[in-house]
């Protein structure tokens, strides 16, 4: 593996999306499912899309992908760690003090577990145009499991990632980072006071904690006034 | 450190009861890596006090914070 940490990375940036989607577990599936309204609006906007599947789901290939090409938004649906976004399978895909410099100037969106303790804002140090969203606590969301085959019908996932896709899509409606993360808090607003106010169901309070959970979470670093 | 661990031992029983009476079993939860959880499941690794467990007793906790402090209202009346 070669270390691209030190080097320095050019190339001209486009407007254009890579998005992860690895698809090897509910959870993933899900992550992955749910990344179909930012694809659609990408392609309403026609940006060129960079869809990473599977086998180049690894550091290797992912950093190869992300040399080849200068796409500005990347959204990262993947597990993670406080310094590491994982892949297919688990594979690392992005890890601070490896390939992180490759996010730099770019629009990152990691919807992962923690990511945004140590990869966001280290990978953001000196950046001029990038910016990270991500969490600096798991994300977490919960999912009805009836509807595993039919994500689309499941309104339980939709109360987490609906709100979290608004990352990325406002970005790509031509909204500043700063402005989409903060339309994607007032959206996670919005739905706890539609669970507070709507049919009380025994589980509620669960999802107002996973919720809660997420928008405390959400963090931003880099120049917040970056747009695509 | 007996005291704090009898304290945890609490919050665990209390997390767990809440999970265990109030959880539909379709419900799944996805935190951290590894695929989902379901109720049982939950119940098990707060038992166990594993990271999860430990992840999940941290999310209750942190709401219950944020509702006795009155952040939460204020939160959630910016909307």
């Amino acid at each position: 593996m070669v270390n691209l940490s030190k080097r320095s990375i050019r190339f001209k940036m486009q407007n254009g999306l890579i998005i992860t989607c690895p698809e090897h577990d509910d959870a993933t599936a899900y992550l992955t499912f749910f990344s179909k309204e930012i694809t659609d609006g990408a392609e309403k906007r026609s940006l060129k899309i960079k869809k990473v599947t599977k086998k180049e789901l690894n550091i290797c290939s992912f950093s190869k992908i992300l040399t080849k090409l200068g796409y500005r938004l990347v959204v990262l649906n993947g597990h993670g760690s406080h310094d590491s976004v994982f892949g297919y399978k688990n594979n690392l895909i992005v890890k601070l003090g490896k390939n992180d410099r490759l996010l730099k100037e770019r629009l990152v969106y990691a919807r992962s577990c923690n990511a945004g303790t140590e990869l966001g804002p280290n990978c953001m140090e000196g950046s001029k145009d990038g910016c990270f969203i991500g969490y600096d606590v798991p994300f977490i969301f919960y999912m009805d499991s009836e509807w595993t085959t039919k994500p689309h019908n499941d309104k339980v996932a939709k109360l987490f990632l609906e709100p979290s896709n608004l990352i990325p899509v406002s970005i790509i409606k031509g909204n500043s980072a700063i402005e989409s993360h903060n339309n994607a808090k007032d959206q996670m607003l919005k739905m706890m006071n539609n669970l507070i106010k709507g049919e009380q169901k025994q589980e509620t309070p669960f999802y107002l904690e996973a919720l809660w959970n997420n928008y405390q979470g959400q963090v931003i670093y880099g120049n917040a006034e970056s747009k695509l | 450190m007996k005291e704090e661990s009898e304290i945890n031992d609490e919050i665990k029983k209390l997390v767990i009861a809440r999970i265990d009476a109030r959880m539909p079993p379709n419900i799944k939860i996805s935190i951290g890596g590894g695929g989902s959880l379901s109720k049982e499941e939950m119940i098990e690794h707060v038992r166990k006090g594993d990271e999860k467990g430990k992840q999940i007793i941290k999310m209750h906790m942190n709401f219950i914070k944020a509702v006795t402090s009155g952040e939460f209202i204020k939160e959630i009346n910016k909307v």
